[in-house]
Formats: structure tokens, sequence, C-alpha cells
């Protein structure tokens, strides 16, 4: 009787020697105590080795279904004839007699057997010791399993994370040494760093001509334009740099070198990187692009931890230090994090970004989940949505366009009151704060001005919208606002009341705004100070409008 | 005797270090609670002791806890705390958290179960990995010697084994039902110990067949019992009756019935012996 073994390495047959003594069920167990006594019971006949991993969990599958493999069948039918063939599923002894005609036992007897053969395993396969066995039942258990969980290597998320890793790095690296390469061969040439802007196109030049002289003798015409060529030219002949040996310009022209193959490898890997996101995320590439995709799959960790956060979340990703801080001191939050970048987003006018970037969020954590958990392979669901958020973009210009050519003056914008929330930019970009010098001079002011003597330079804590404009620079002259694209010219008096000030669309005329405060429609909902109004009213009504502007810009 | 590591932080208590090592037998090591967990708020003291079961630690600090000393430093299974060791020559050694409400096994061992069988360098078979949980933990008690074959038929947490298993190369993970041993049966040598928290009507079986494909003679078996899930309309204890005897049945003779008082439900844990020889009357 030949017994069948199977085992991570290969099929093991083993003759039984001594058939007799199966029929002592409960003393072969005993038996098989010793590797000596075991090896008087069976004997191995031949062994069929596993040529790699797959070929063995392709075995190991055609087992499960019951049916033996191909390499499996050619190794019976060499070593089987006439024997009775003991197999340890019933079901694969009934194949195996069907289709090779070989007579197959399975019983109580058998079972022990294998106990048996299985606790003496090593010794008995001599030439296979445990160390060489438990790699490869580690690979076919990992191979199994990934098997049985439909495991597809080309979905791995960690691809795309290291690959994104690796743009960075590489973007820094060759930064590094483009810079290096300028510092370095500026010794001999200075007058190149100015002519040539580019890294590569730097690199490139200096590998082809080394030393400055050789510059007149050559022909620059596939790197560089015509007139940066002829500028250099002429700065060669006319460079105050210093002369370097041959063995210094090997060694600057080997940097040069890599600055090339690291710029030509990141080209390539920036192409991977698109393949990869196409084929692990391919609605949310469709959606906001393969690098914001990558970016945002690198930041949640991986896609699965993506796709368990809310779109509110995946709006403000990136931003996260200026989110807490906003929270913290109770001010507005950032609207738009690593999805600023996308190019719907940036597609849209600054005063929709926000809206625009909320809607994206929206799907595109829908499209995450779909990649993450959903079976579909293909892009429909991420192109749709991104047919859907044009249409609403184009829809919110379009009302804007409406309202611009309708009425000369818009509406003016009503915030649901919030006695906690501190007006003015606290949370987001605040820009530099400078000494204002005008501050601090009384002589050449106005009358109305000089009673507020203690004019503040003070900075208020204030929001400000990402696009800061020029405006806000003289802003800073006197207190600043929270404003969207207006001016807003405030006379000192004024400044007193700025806390109190919310964003505005209009013009606001400084000297007559305290007046014209209560007039205009100008929405003041804190406390404001009537007193100071009164007092400076008066003089402030004889201030032109020409010179505020003067005076702003002290 | 050795003298007693101190660990980080433990620095000024130099007195206190001196008379320890009791309890567990052997030198005890200072070290620091760097993250809160059982009672251990960071940045404490913290003592790490031997625990009478080979391979398992007792962190003392406010209160106790018990670990294991990772396998993988630096790696974590789902959030557990860590406690961080500093030996005499400036290596650091990271135990784990050991959380007896997520793991039976756990649990068995903080009421004082005699024997848990499973020492470094054994092989055992889990079967009901689950996540890897209880697993990871196994598999730090038997170090690289041992080998973990973990059996988890859900997809699922299926899944989660795999990932945890590609950190630690001693555990094997088996998406299968532990129902037909056979369909692992070229995956799994002869094992030490088989560990079962199926929580099947059937398990009483299901170990039976799986010892009898797999389990060394003389060797031994933990099963839990959840009484709920083996039939809810009779009490625990008639539940855990009941089982005992259809495990004796198939030569394996349980030595320790421990209800789990700790744990939610009613749940039991029977620790016992396969095919022992037989006691000789002297």
């Amino acid at each position: 009787m030949i017994i069948l073994v199977e085992t991570p390495a290969g099929f093991a047959l083993f003759k039984v020697k001594d058939e007799g003594k199966l029929a002592n069920i409960e003393d072969l167990a005993k038996e098989f105590e010793t590797p000596d006594s075991a090896r008087k019971i069976v004997k191995l006949k031949a062994f069929d080795k596993f040529d790699n991993t797959s070929e063995a969990l392709e075995a190991v599958v055609k087992l499960h279904e019951g049916t033996p493999s191909k390499g499996l069948r050619k190794f019976l039918k060499a070593n089987c004839e006439g024997e009775t063939l003991a197999v340890a599923d019933s079901k694969l002894g009934n194949v195996i007699k069907e289709k090779l005609k070989i007579d197959c036992v399975h019983n109580n007897a058998v079972m022990e057997l294998l106990r048996g053969v299985r606790s003496q395993f090593t010794e008995l396969l001599s030439g296979l010791g445990d160390q060489d066995m438990a790699p490869m039942r580690l690979g076919l258990s990992h191979s199994l399993a990934r098997y049985k969980l439909k495991f597809s290597s080309d979905k791995v998320d960690t691809m795309i994370i290291q690959a994104i890793g690796l743009l960075d790095d590489l973007d820094k690296e060759l930064n590094t040494y483009a810079m290096r390469v300028r510092e370095w061969y500026g010794w001999h040439f200075p007058e190149l760093a100015k002519i040539i802007s580019d890294n590569i196109l730097y690199a490139k030049s200096v590998k082809l001509m080394g030393n400055r002289i050789n510059a007149a003798k050559l022909d620059f015409s596939e790197i560089l334009s015509e007139e940066i060529e002829a500028d250099l030219k002429e700065a060669a002949v006319i460079s105050m740099g210093t002369e370097v040996s041959d063995l210094d310009l090997l060694h600057i022209r080997e940097l040069c070198d890599q600055v090339l193959s690291l710029s030509e490898y990141r080209a390539q890997l920036y192409d991977y990187l698109k393949s990869r996101m196409n084929t692990v995320a391919p609605n949310l590439t469709a959606l906001v692009g393969e690098l914001v995709g990558a970016r945002l799959i690198s930041h949640g960790g991986s896609l699965l931890n993506l796709s368990k956060q809310p779109g509110s979340t995946v709006q403000i990703l990136g931003a996260e230090k200026a989110l807490f801080r906003a929270l913290k001191t109770k001010h507005a939050t950032p609207k738009y994090g690593l999805i600023y970048h996308a190019s719907v987003v940036g597609q849209a006018a600054p005063k929709h970004k926000g809206k625009i970037s909320r809607s994206l969020a929206a799907k595109a954590a829908l499209a995450i989940r779909f990649d993450a958990l959903g079976d579909g392979q293909d892009n429909t669901m991420g192109l749709e949505n991104r047919a859907k958020l044009e249409a609403r973009l184009r829809n919110l210009e379009g009302k804007d366009l409406g309202r611009l050519s309708g009425s000369a003056k818009g509406k003016p914008k009503i915030e649901v009151y919030d006695k906690d929330k501190k007006k003015g930019s606290g949370g987001l970009i605040t820009p530099a704060k400078t000494y204002n010098a005008a501050a601090d001079s009384l002589l050449g002011q106005t009358p109305a001005k000089s009673e507020d003597g203690e004019e503040s330079s003070k900075k208020k804590d204030k929001k400000k919208k990402k696009k800061v404009e020029e405006e806000e620079e003289a802003e800073k002259e006197e207190p600043s606002k929270k404003k969207k694209k207006k001016k807003v010219e405030e006379e000192e008096e004024a400044e007193k009341e700025e806390p109190s000030k919310k964003k505005k669309k209009k013009k606001a005329e400084a000297e007559t705004e305290v007046v014209e405060v209560a007039k205009e429609e100008k929405k003041n909902k804190k406390k404001r100070k009537h007193e100071e109004e009164e007092t400076t009213e008066t003089p402030a009504k004889k201030k032109d409008k020409k010179e505020k502007k003067k005076k702003n810009k002290d | 005797m050795s003298p007693p590591q101190r660990g980080r932080g433990g620095g000024g208590g130099g007195g206190r270090g001196r008379g320890l090592a009791k309890g567990g037998g052997g030198s005890a090591v200072r070290g620091r609670g760097s993250e809160s967990g059982g009672g251990i708020k960071g940045g404490n003291k913290v003592l790490v002791a031997p625990h009478r079961h080979a391979g398992v630690f007792i962190a003392k600090s406010k209160g106790d806890a018990l670990v294991t000393k990772n396998l993988v430093p630096g790696e974590i299974i789902y959030d557990e705390k860590r406690i961080f060791v500093q030996n005499e020559d400036r290596s650091t050694v990271e135990y784990r958290i050991w959380n007896p409400h997520r793991s039976k096994l756990a649990a068995a061992i903080n009421i004082g179960v005699d024997n848990i069988w499973i020492n470094p360098g054994l092989k055992v078979l889990y079967l009901g990995a689950s996540s890897g949980y209880t697993v990871s933990h196994v598999s730090d008690i038997v170090g690289h010697e041992g080998c973990v074959y973990a059996v988890e038929h859900s997809h699922i947490c299926g899944s989660d084994l795999v990932n945890m298993t590609e950190k630690r190369t001693n555990v094997i993970p088996i998406i299968e039902d532990a129902r037909h041993p056979a369909k692992y049966r070229m995956l799994v040598g002869m094992v030490d110990i088989i560990l079962c928290d199926i929580n099947q009507p059937d398990q009483a079986t299901i170990i039976a067949l799986n010892a009898s494909y797999f389990l060394k003679p003389g060797a031994h078996f933990m099963i839990t019992i959840n009484a709920n899930s083996i039939d809810s309309k009779l009490s625990a204890e008639t539940v855990y009756q009941k089982e005992v005897e259809k495990l004796q049945m198939e030569e394996l003779r349980p030595t320790e019935i421990l209800p789990l008082d700790n744990c939610e439900g009613d749940h039991a844990c029977v620790f016992g012996g396969y095919r022992l020889p037989r006691k000789q009357n002297s």
C-alpha cells in the first residue's frame, strides 16, 4: 500500500512496509514515536517537489476542488502501478480511482498512519528539514489565503503611497543637486546661472560644454533657444569666472549626469504613478486627477482608511493645522485642503472655490468608497460625477453673471448671529505684521485724526481671505479688516469700530463712514462706540474723498 | 542572582529597586509606561515582571496589566498600548498590553488558570483566529521557534488576519472552515496545543476532528464555551457539563474548567489533554 502525503514542498508517496500493523490502530501511534520505528513502518518511495509557489498554489487549489492536478496525476501514474493508494480525502480518492484507475483507500487506519507520518515527517523525508519547509509553508499559506480573499496585487495602495513619497523626495533631491551644480559651476562661469533659469537646461549645457571655452565652438540648438545661446556664447567670452581643471570638470559633469538621470527617472515615476492610480482608484482619478488622488490616499494612510472618512473630512484633509487652530480660537475654518489643487477647484472663480470644493469633496468621498470597497474596475462613476460637478460650476458662474448684469448694488450678506464668533482673520493666513511707521507720527494729520491719537496700528486679529490683495497692505497701516475684493478706506477714528465691522463688498468712505455707517446699508452687528462717532462726526464731514486717500498712504 | 534591571524613568528610585525580584521569580525590570492602558498612565514608572506562565509578563503600576513581549517591535495590531523598558545595555524591550476583555485567554490567565500549556517554541493550532488579536499574543509567547496556525473562515476577519501575519512570520494564516481540516492538511504539521474559540454548536466535534489530524498524543487543548452559542435555552452550567461530556467521548480529557467571570455573558474556558497516558494506579 502506498500513502499519499501532501506537503507545502510537494507530494510525497510512502510505501507501507508492514501492512499487518495497520490492523492494530491503537498501537500504530506508538510505532511512530521514534523516527527509527517509524522508518520500519513506512519508507519514502517518491517525492514530487513543487517548482515554485504558484505551482504549489495551483496544485492545492485543485485539491480543494477535489481533483488531482496534472503534476499529481503524472506522479501517481508513474509510481502507483498496481498498488492501493491511501488518501486523506475520500472524494479525492474517488476521482483518482475514476481517472487513474488506482484503487484508493480511506479509513481510520489511514488517518492514524497519516498522523504518524506527519509527526515524523522531517525524519522520513531526509533532505527536507523543518527550516526548509517553513518558508515554503509560509509562502503557500499566504498565496492560498490571498487566493481565497481574491487579493489582487494590482490593487495595492501601498505602491501609490510609496510612489508619491518618492516623487516628493525626488523633487527635493533634484532641486538640491541642481542648486549644487549651479553653485559649483558658477565658480567657473557665473554668468550662466542668470542666463539659463531652468535647472535641467543648465545641467545639459554644462554637460555639453564642460569648460566655457568650448562654448563658442559648440552648437546648443537642441538644448537652448537661439537668443539664450547667443547670450551664452557672449558671456562665455567675457566671463570673470576662474579656470578649473579637467578633473574638476569631470566631477561637475558627473553631477550633471546625476541630475539629468534623476529628472528622467522622475518623469518615469510620474507615469508609473498615473498608471497605478488608474488601476487602484479609477473613479477618484477621474474626479480629482492622479496627483491629488495619490496625495489624498497617502494622507489617509490607505485607500480603505480614506474610504471611512466623511466628505467633510476629505474636503479639509491637508489643512489640519489651520482647521484646529480655527476651531480652538472660534474662527472660521478653512474651506479646502489638498483638494484645492484639483483642476475643478482651480477652474472655479475665487468666490466659488469654497462651494465647489465642498461638492467635489462629497463626490470624491463617494468615489473613494466605490474604489475601495466596490467591485467595478472602470471609472464611469467618476466621469459621471465630474460632469455633474462641472455643470454645477457653470451654474454657479451663470448665477453670478446674472447678478452682475442685473442690479447695481447687490444685497448685503446676512450672517447668522453668533455672539462668540470672533470676526476677522484669526485662523487663516495672516500677512506678515510689519511695523506701521505712519501710525506713530501725529504731525501732518488733520485735527480730527489727532483726536484719536491712540491711533492703533494694532493689528487686530482678523481673518483674511486666501487671495490677499494689495489693499491689504494698505489696510495693514490701519488695523486690518476682513474684506473681500473691496477697498475700505477708513480713518483712524473709525478704527476703533473696526472690531465690530464685518466683511463688506463696498467702498466705504472713511470720513463719512462714521456718519454713513448709520445711513448706508453697512451692517455692523457689534457694539459701536457711538460717542466717538459723534465727536468726530463734524470734522469728518469736512474731509474730502481725495484727502483720505493721501492720508491712508501716510 | 542578577541585579534588577533599571528601566527608563526609574533612576530616582535606587533603593526601591534593590529589594525586588520576588513574585514572578527572576529579575524585575523597571519600565516607562509610555502610553496609558490598563491603569498605567503615561510617564509612570512601570515594573515588568515575568508571570508564572512562561512567555507572559505582568506590568505593575497603579493597576496590573498582562503583557507579552512584542515579537515585531514597533507594530501594534489595533491600538493596544505598549510599555517600553530599557535594559542595562541601553536596548529597549517593547511589551504589548494584553486586554482580558478582548481575549478570553488573557481573561483565563487573570483568573488564575493552573497551566495554559503554551510555552515558547511550541506549535499552536488556533481555530477561530478572527482578526488575530489573541493570535498575535500567542505568537509573542511562542516566539520565533514556535509557530501558530491561525484558522479563520470569515473573509473580512481573514483579510485583517493576513495583514497581521505579513509582519509576523511565525503565524500561518489559513482561510478555511475549521470543520474540514482535510482542506488545510498540507499546510499544518503536528501541533503541541489546539486553542479553539469558534462558538459553534458542534465545536466539540470540530476540535476532535482537528485533534485527530494534527494534535500530538499527550498534548493539550483549550476550548472556550459560550453557553448561549451552544444552547441558549439551557443554563450555563448544564451547557458546560454537556460540552465536557462530548469532549470526553472524543479522547479529549478536560483537566480544568474555568468559568470566565470577568467576561460578559456566560463563558467558560476548558483546558485538557489529548490521548493522555492512562494513569497508573500504584
